[in-house]
């Protein structure tokens, strides 16, 4: 049963990184946002390279919450 | 046609209303529960379906049908609009025109992004836009992960007999969406059907088709200078401080484009198994009808990662293409 706890608590720690990533994807939007509501016309590509950014910001998380699943449902 | 439209609406209405009351109704005789969760794809059988020399032993997954039943329907959907436009039909209708407006959008972003290396960029970016958004979307319909067949195994629940005479196959008797798991019981259950992308097989396999892809449209483009970019020795003797620099710069974009294949991999598994997951966890611990609102969530999520994998993969192409004066704003990650 130890070890099941320690897996449980080692997956949510692996979650922690999920910080990061979310301040990144804020900062990341409200610069989109700035820049569009600045320059509306820009709009199209400004959103396309948002979202490339939220994605790359995103890829973060996905690696921890990638770890946290693999503690809890491997071995 | 309006009158029709009104009176459909009305009758869906009841619908959604007769499925809302009889999963309550079903969830209080068999309350779901939360189904053993594994990684790797679970197999029909153990016994390999034949061994190859080299690979190993090959094994047919549930993922594998899942992989068949796609590409059927994406078959169908070229045949439907293969007939629209043989027809001769100016204006496509119905499916044919979705398709027609969804790939003059990504065509549209591709000319924007790739300039003249639209025409063989597109296929790829639309290909794999459309084979994960079909992938991921399969995830919504009612029995993929629920229906299959009842195993033996260690960490399994205690059976129940639903229909008379069925001892191994048990049907979830409800149409509601929220029975996600099936009654299965002293067995485990191993679906017939599996979401694809929750299987890493698929998604490292296509993002190594979209890395080397680049690696051969970089090429096409710039000749063999375009792997100076990543071993960069022409200014190692003329400017030695820079110089200097400028190899590190190359090594790190080798690097950086052997983690493109990581983070491609690991984000569309991650996104569409964490959602399954959700799916499960959320299905069992509220039976009725909170699970439509992650399904909708889910919705959202398998269209945002399609469209994510092929404009990346769209981005990078067009980046390979453009020599390297202007690369920096993007890495892997």
């Amino acid at each position: 049963m130890e070890a099941e706890a320690a897996r449980l608590i080692g997956a949510g720690l692996a979650m922690i990184g999920t910080i990061g990533a979310g301040l990144g994807i804020g900062v990341l939007v409200n610069g989109a946002v700035q820049g569009i509501a600045r320059n509306p016309d820009a709009a199209g590509n400004v959103q396309t390279n948002m979202i490339l950014g939220i994605a790359f910001a995103e890829a973060v998380a996905i690696y921890c919450l990638v770890v946290a699943l693999l503690i809890l449902f491997v071995g | 046609m309006e009158r029709t439209s009104k009176w459909r609406w009305g009758v869906n209405r009841w619908f959604v209303l007769l499925f809302i009351i009889l999963g309550a109704i079903a969830a209080g005789y068999y309350a779901p529960i939360l189904p053993h969760i594994q990684l790797p794809a679970e197999r029909y059988s153990h016994t390999p379906l034949f061994t190859l020399p080299v690979i190993g032993e090959f094994y047919w997954t549930n993922t594998l049908t899942a992989m068949v039943l796609a590409d059927i329907i994406l078959l169908l959907l070229a045949l439907v609009v293969r007939g629209a436009t043989t027809r001769g039909e100016m204006v496509p209708r119905g499916i044919a025109g979705a398709v027609e407006a969804l790939l003059e959008v990504l065509y549209n972003l591709t000319e924007t992004t790739a300039g003249k290396w639209a025409k063989s960029i597109f296929p790829f970016f639309a290909t794999i836009t459309l084979l994960v958004l079909v992938v991921n979307w399969m995830e919504l319909i009612p029995g993929v992960d629920s229906i299959g067949i009842l195993e033996h195994s260690d960490h399994g629940y205690p059976v129940e007999e639903i229909a008379p005479g069925i001892a191994t196959i048990v049907k979830p008797e409800d149409g509601a969406e929220h029975n996600e798991e099936g009654e299965h019981g002293g067995y485990s259950l191993i679906p017939y059907l599996r979401v694809l992308s929750t299987d890493l097989n698929f998604t490292v396999g296509l993002a190594l088709v979209s890395v080397i892809m680049t690696q051969v449209f970089g090429v096409r483009a710039l000749g063999v200078g375009y792997f100076s970019k990543f071993i960069n020795v022409g200014g190692l003797f003329k400017r030695p401080i820079f110089g200097v620099i400028d190899f590190g710069v190359g090594i790190l974009e080798l690097i950086s484009e052997v983690s493109k294949i990581l983070s491609f991999s690991f984000r569309l598994f991650g996104n569409i198994f964490a959602g399954s997951v959700l799916l499960f966890v959320i299905g069992s611990l509220v039976p009725v009808f909170a699970q439509s609102m992650f399904l909708m969530l889910e919705f959202a999520v398998g269209l945002i990662q399609a469209v994510v994998f092929g404009m990346l993969t769209m981005v990078f192409m067009a980046q390979a293409t453009a020599g390297h004066g202007d690369h920096g704003e993007e890495h892997a990650h």
